[in-house]
């Protein structure tokens, strides 16, 4: 039997915004047990807490039909990063997140990304506002979000990350 | 003031229906968290991870929805047919680090002793066997946990060795295959 999820596919300039694959998974656990690239996203402490996301954020597309998709490079056909809308369980509303992994830095890419993931969360889901939640000394996400127009909020408690900083997007009228 | 959901993906619809003659094995629901969330932070999730917050339980659901996308097989929520409560979880584990697929059950606080966990993983392991090409799978048992293995004993399992599962030891049970409760079964109808 093949169970699939409908996720969408997305392209940019030099990107492919798409559902994760199973293929995807070896790239996705080098980031996530990274205790430096992963700290500002949600560090996992070994291989099989890594699998255990990697299925939760399916799951996320399976029950809200909105997740990270997997960051496509177009030339090299590598998974380069993820960014997507996240909203589990104790968040305090719909996040744009966005994370490179190593070796794709500098090069523009999480905010070419973000900026496709954004306009898809208002174009074809309806969303009318979105965050980013950011942890305080994660300088590089700072600097991403008020680039793509994003202003600092207020700092409130995560349920996974504590201390965390709201970031607000502009809507969609904003950047019509 | 969470955003309303886009139209969910369709994965909940996929997952096959099994039904028994008091309960109706079935893909996750959102509207299953809370029963999910109670179990979790019970004493009685202590062999299965727990006692978990809240938090833990939703990453719990939402993984066991992604495992099915992943492996084509996983955990159904066990719907008690009279009163269309969630009564627990029966089915095939595959996560990354396990040594094979494993049958695992959970029973929800209420629904014990009536004999559901039985007839729920009797359901369950006959549908991976004949459609998922999941026959004799295992099952990990704490050693302390009495109940389970009493079940498993009672599901025809071997204690086959004992070994590690997420560096904890754990007895690893055998499933009969079909074939083999196919033939018991006759044996005890000629008898």
């Amino acid at each position: 039997m093949s169970l699939t999820l409908n996720i969408p596919r997305l392209e940019t300039d030099r990107l492919i915004l798409r559902g994760p694959e199973a293929s995807d998974f070896e790239a996705y656990c080098a980031f996530l047990t990274d205790p430096v690239r992963a700290e500002g996203f949600g560090v996992e402490k070994n291989r099989p807490k890594a699998w255990r996301w990697f299925a939760l954020n399916i799951g996320h597309w399976a029950l809200h039909g909105y997740g990270y998709f997997t960051i496509e490079d177009k030339e090299s056909g590598a998974p380069c990063g993820l960014t997507g809308i996240w909203n589990p369980e104790g968040w305090p509303e719909p996040e744009i997140g966005w994370v490179v992994f190593e070796g794709f830095e500098g090069r523009g890419i999480a905010r070419e990304a973000a900026t496709r993931a954004r306009q898809w969360a208002y174009d074809d889901l309806g969303m009318t506002t979105l965050t980013s939640n950011i942890v305080p000394g994660n300088d590089r996400s700072i600097a991403l979000a008020e680039r793509l127009g994003a202003r600092f909020e207020r700092s409130y408690t995560n349920v996974e990350m504590g201390e965390d900083m709201l970031y607000r997007h502009p809507g969609p009228e904003a950047l019509a | 003031m969470n955003m309303p959901d886009a139209t969910p993906a369709q994965l909940p619809a996929n997952v096959p229906v099994v039904e028994t003659p008091d309960l109706i094995l079935r893909g996750y629901r959102e509207t299953d968290f809370e029963a999910l969330a109670a179990f979790g932070a019970s004493e009685r999730s202590r062999f299965v991870g727990g006692p978990m917050d809240r938090w833990a339980s939703w990453r719990a659901l939402l993984a066991g929805m992604g495992h099915w996308v992943l492996r084509g097989y996983g955990m159904w929520m066990v719907e008690h047919r009279e009163t269309g409560a969630v009564a627990g979880r029966v089915g095939v584990i595959f996560n990354e680090s396990w040594d094979e697929p494993e049958l695992g059950w959970h029973i929800f606080d209420g629904f014990e002793g009536q004999g559901y966990a039985y007839q729920a993983c009797l359901a369950a392991r006959d549908h991976a066997a004949r459609h998922m090409g999941l026959d004799g799978v295992i099952s990990y048992i704490a050693a302390e946990n009495a109940r389970s293995r009493r079940l498993a004993e009672r599901l025809g399992c071997v204690h086959e060795r004992d070994g590690t599962l997420l560096d904890q030891p754990c007895q690893v049970w055998r499933h009969p295959k079909l074939a083999e409760t196919a033939a018991e079964t006759k044996g005890q109808a000629d008898d």
